[in-house]
């Protein structure tokens, strides 16, 4: 511990570096996880505001609820309480009277179904052709009152309330109910009765009879098959953990170099008595206050990071997830600097006298 | 008086075969408290051998190594190591100090390691002893080649041990700064009552010891004249 601390104060400049270089990897690390996060985050933030249990979809959508063809009568094979019928378009919400447009998900049912966002101003939607909207579109300049157009549609939308922020498929949300959505799809061509949806959604629930073919799937399970979800996330902790094991590999080699090079240092030490024990421990010491310090930069700059990301970006902390990464970095560093062990074992202080 | 240490009939062999090798053959050795014993011997005589075996760096092929009666040569490797640490006093060839620790950490560290408060009286005596004033702070590097020998004398001799080993301790000094070298280890150990052993190849610097044995080949003998070594030769 003292040789180690004292070796660091001695030799500040090579030790800053290396420190230096631990701060940029941890600074990657709680970036992409910042990054998957936030693209995690604008997947499935509506999908979590429900706090359904289950996803019914059509058996032959392979998951995908884009895919997933079924009508509002669907419902009568799903016995259960808090069943809600939602049909979904990605489209582009535009302001009548201005070209500013944005792309959106909106997503349709039935008024008083238990997924319709709770609005914290203006009121909730009442009849066709009313849509309250997320605090993310609210950012972006629609208010309360507005007339907007979704799409190539002609249909004038009326803006009548707004609720908290909410993402589905990287963009903001709207809701409104069945039948705005349907026309709205339907692009002008006759709606037919009953209505196109996408899925079931509910709390407890189970199929009986399921004579419109449908599969009932764990919350989970249909995140998983958000489209983009898995792909993405997937590719960004494969980073993260490879960064683990560069971290271990930076102190791991850094380590054994300054230990190849203190080898002589280190005999004289045995001649003295002092053993493997206490060399190792002071090279640990070392990776161990090197990683807390640069774990500790690398948080402090990414909550700046988080703290000034521009509304598009799309960036999310979890605090608990970064903890883990954080004592995840200083693992793998303690572990790098474990491999001169042999070493340090192997070193003969006979060597020292001759 | 006692011996402090004793070395009985020890051999040391390397290798096997017609290839062996006897760096120290049948060697005998004694040294008192207070006493100042001169190995010397050319380079590859087997006085680096001996004292390593001394120091419990390697045990002998046969024979005993007694340190105040206990047996060095039938203790585990880490048990010579705890031994080194309690009980012996290096001083090396370029000075044993750490190079990142200050001249008052050399001692620290050694507390630290033996989970004892700092003894800066103690430390402080040594240095005093030693003409090594206001250097507390010092890097061994800001030291001249003779305060880092004498540093390291006062090292060697914090915590009392039984015993101090030296091993070439002038090999980087000039003459004038060797000679004060060796004056300075001649009075610690009759001034502190130490056993102090210095191993060397340089006949100028064993005058002032209490005994002398030369070593050649392996073999040691005992000088009973300290001018017997310049004849020798």
């Amino acid at each position: 511990m003292y040789l180690g601390l004292k070796e660091m104060r001695y030799e500040k400049l090579r030790y800053s570096l290396l420190t230096g270089v631990m701060v940029l990897i941890a600074l990657v690390v709680f970036i992409l996880a910042g990054l998957a996060g936030g693209l995690s985050q604008g997947n499935r933030l509506a999908v979590d505001q429900w706090q359904a249990k289950y996803v019914y979809l059509n058996k032959d959508a392979n998951k995908n609820i884009m895919a997933s063809q079924l009508t509002t009568d669907a419902t009568n094979d799903v016995k259960g309480k808090q069943v809600a019928n939602i049909a979904l378009d990605s489209t582009v919400v535009r302001k009548i009277g201005s070209n500013n447009k944005i792309d959106i998900s909106a997503l349709g049912t039935a008024n008083n179904s238990f997924i319709m966002p709770k609005v914290t101003s203006g009121h909730k939607v009442q009849r066709d052709n009313q849509i309250i909207i997320s605090q993310n579109l609210k950012d972006q300049g629609i208010k309360i009152g507005d007339k907007v157009r979704l799409g190539s549609n002609d249909t004038k939308l009326t803006v009548v309330g707004s609720y908290g922020k909410s993402t589905y498929s990287i963009a903001p949300t709207m809701y409104m109910n069945l039948a705005t959505l349907a026309k709205i799809k339907a692009a002008g061509t006759p709606v037919t009765k009953p209505l196109g949806i996408n899925a079931i959604i509910t709390k407890d629930s189970q199929l009986s009879g399921n004579k419109h073919n449908l599969q009932r799937l764990p919350i989970n399970d249909f995140i998983q098959n958000l489209p983009g979800y898995s792909a993405e996330q997937t590719t960004l902790n494969t980073m993260i953990y490879f960064l683990f094991a560069m971290s271990l590999a930076i102190i791991g080699i850094f380590m054994y170099v300054l230990t190849l090079q203190k080898q002589s240092l280190f005999g004289v030490l045995k001649v003295e008595g002092i053993g493997t024990r206490h060399i190792l421990a002071s090279v640990v010491t070392q990776a161990a206050v090197m990683s807390v310090i640069s774990v500790a930069i690398g948080l402090l700059i990414t909550i700046g990071i988080g703290a000034i990301a521009p509304t598009g970006m799309p960036f999310a902390l979890n605090y608990p997830q970064l903890g883990i990464y954080a004592i995840s970095l200083i693992l793998a560093s303690i572990l790098g600097s474990l491999l001169s062990w042999r070493t340090i074992a192997k070193i003969n202080p006979v060597t020292a006298i001759k | 008086m006692a011996n402090v240490m004793e070395l009985v009939n020890v051999s040391k062999r390397f290798g096997s075969g017609h290839t062996a090798v006897n760096a120290l053959s049948d060697v005998n050795f004694e040294i008192q408290q207070g006493q100042f014993v001169s190995i010397i011997g050319p380079s590859g005589s087997g006085k680096s051998t001996f004292l390593t075996i001394a120091a419990g760096l390697q045990t002998p092929t046969s024979g005993k190594v007694l340190l105040n009666g206990t047996d060095l040569a039938t203790q585990s490797e880490k048990q010579r190591l705890q031994y080194r640490f309690d009980h012996v006093g290096f001083i090396l060839q370029s000075s044993n100090l750490i190079p990142y620790l200050t001249v008052s950490e050399q001692f620290k560290l050694i507390d630290r390691l033996a989970h004892q408060k700092f003894q800066e009286k103690e430390m402080r005596q040594l240095l005093d002893r030693l003409d090594l004033k206001n250097l507390d702070d010092a890097y061994p590097n800001a030291l001249s080649g003779g305060e880092r020998q004498r540093v390291a004398i006062a090292k060697a001799l914090y915590h009392e041990p039984d015993i101090i080993l030296a091993d070439e301790p002038t090999a980087s000094l000039d003459s004038t700064r060797s000679f004060d070298v060796v004056d300075r280890l001649v009075s610690e150990a009759h001034d502190l009552n130490k056993a102090i052993i210095m191993v060397t190849h340089d006949e100028r610097l064993i005058t002032k010891s209490d005994v002398v044995y030369q070593i050649d080949d392996g073999k040691m003998q005992k000088l009973e004249n300290k001018e017997t070594v310049e004849s020798h030769n």
